[in-house]
């Protein structure tokens, strides 16, 4: 077991990447609060609860201020600590930039970017030097590279690889690590609702000649949660099948 | 000082005589309360009352006699804690 007795905080666990690092968690002995937006966050919970880790659900939107802290507020009354925060919880705006009206932006930047560093802010707060605590952020490789129709998303990300790089630096003073994935082309609800000729060339793009799944992600979130990366921080990792190779 | 659980959250966090935390005991008057110690205070004060501070009263708590009355708005009392 990786993760025994470790607490985690995994945001946007109700489907998708999130959901499967949630589980993979649970599968290696942490204790979890886990988020979402829709109900469908304790049913996870409820799934997850059968791995014999106690699991937190919270509902709710992380745009809104009260919530991110209300989340971080949970684990400190449930676990009285934390060593894990996987900032996953994120919206996918795509369409020409001239045709993306500010509120989107608004909402992709306030769901990627802001939710993630005021949670951090709360949540390195609850995290022991002692205990290898650390920060991963799902980025993506729209925010590397940049990619066509993209553009909001693709900043929102490149803010993302930024504040990583950031904290990585100011935080390991307290031993706090913090690292990035990038995923490629992973199939969930964000990529599924896709326009078909992106979905068609982003997947012949890839490689290794498979759109990724999100296990991929989530076993590349278990290893740098896990006492293995613990010289590992300030690193963006790519889990994109030779995407961009 | 009678808030004595408050005096021994600065007195762990600076690394200070909890005798040296008085109302007046200001942040970067000593070199102990640093903003990196500023953090870890307030990690520990966090972590004692059960209490999330807003970033806002983290900045605003720049003595101690600051951080009783901002404690004072999340219905702490140190004088009786
Ligand atoms: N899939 C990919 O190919 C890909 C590639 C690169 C990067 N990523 C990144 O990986 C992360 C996960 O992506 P995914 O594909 O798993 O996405 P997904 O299937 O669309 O799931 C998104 C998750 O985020 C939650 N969420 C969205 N907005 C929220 C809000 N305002 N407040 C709280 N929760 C919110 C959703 O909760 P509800 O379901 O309850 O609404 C859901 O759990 C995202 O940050 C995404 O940008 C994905």
């Amino acid at each position: 077991m990786l993760l025994k007795e470790k607490v985690a905080i995994v945001t946007g666990a109700s489907r998708g990447i999130g959901k499967a690092i949630a589980t993979t968690f649970a599968k290696q002995g942490a204790q979890l609060v886990i988020t979402g937006r829709s109900s469908a966050i304790h049913e996870v919970a409820s799934e997850l609860s059968t791995h014999g880790e106690r699991v937190v659900a919270m509902q709710g939107d992380l745009r809104e201020p009260a919530h991110r802290r209300e989340v971080v507020m949970a684990c400190r009354k449930t676990h009285g600590r934390l060593d894990i925060l996987v900032n996953n919880a994120g919206v996918l705006i795509h369409g020409p930039l001239g045709m993306t009206l500010l509120e989107s932006m608004r909402d992709a930047f306030e769901t990627n970017v802001t939710a993630a560093m005021a949670l951090t802010q709360y949540a390195i707060r609850l995290m022991s030097p002692a205990r290898d605590p650390c920060v991963i952020n799902l980025a993506s490789f729209a925010g590397t590279r940049g990619q066509e129709g993209l553009a909001i998303y693709a900043a929102s990300k490149a803010a993302v690889v930024g504040f990583t790089l950031s904290t990585a630096k100011e935080l390991a003073s307290q031993r706090i690590r913090v690292n990035a994935i990038a995923p490629g082309f992973i199939e969930t609800d964000m990529t599924q609702a896709l326009p078909e000729a992106i979905y068609r060339t982003m997947t012949e793009r890839i490689r290794l000649g498979r759109i990724g799944v999100p296990q991929d992600v989530a076993n590349c979130a278990l290893f740098l949660a896990s006492d293995l990366a613990s010289y590992i921080t300030g690193q963006v990792i790519g889990v994109d099948g030779g995407l961009l190779a | 000082m009678s808030q004595t659980k408050l005096a021994r959250c600065f007195a762990e966090a600076l690394g200070i005589q909890e005798q040296a935390v008085t109302d007046e005991l200001a942040y970067q008057t000593i070199k102990e309360w640093d903003s990196v110690r500023h953090m870890a205070l307030v990690a520990i004060i966090e972590q004692t009352f059960n209490v999330m501070l807003d970033t806002n009263d983290i900045i605003a708590m720049s003595s101690v006699g600051k951080a009783k009355a901002i404690l004072a708005k999340y219905g702490i009392d140190c004088d009786a804690a």
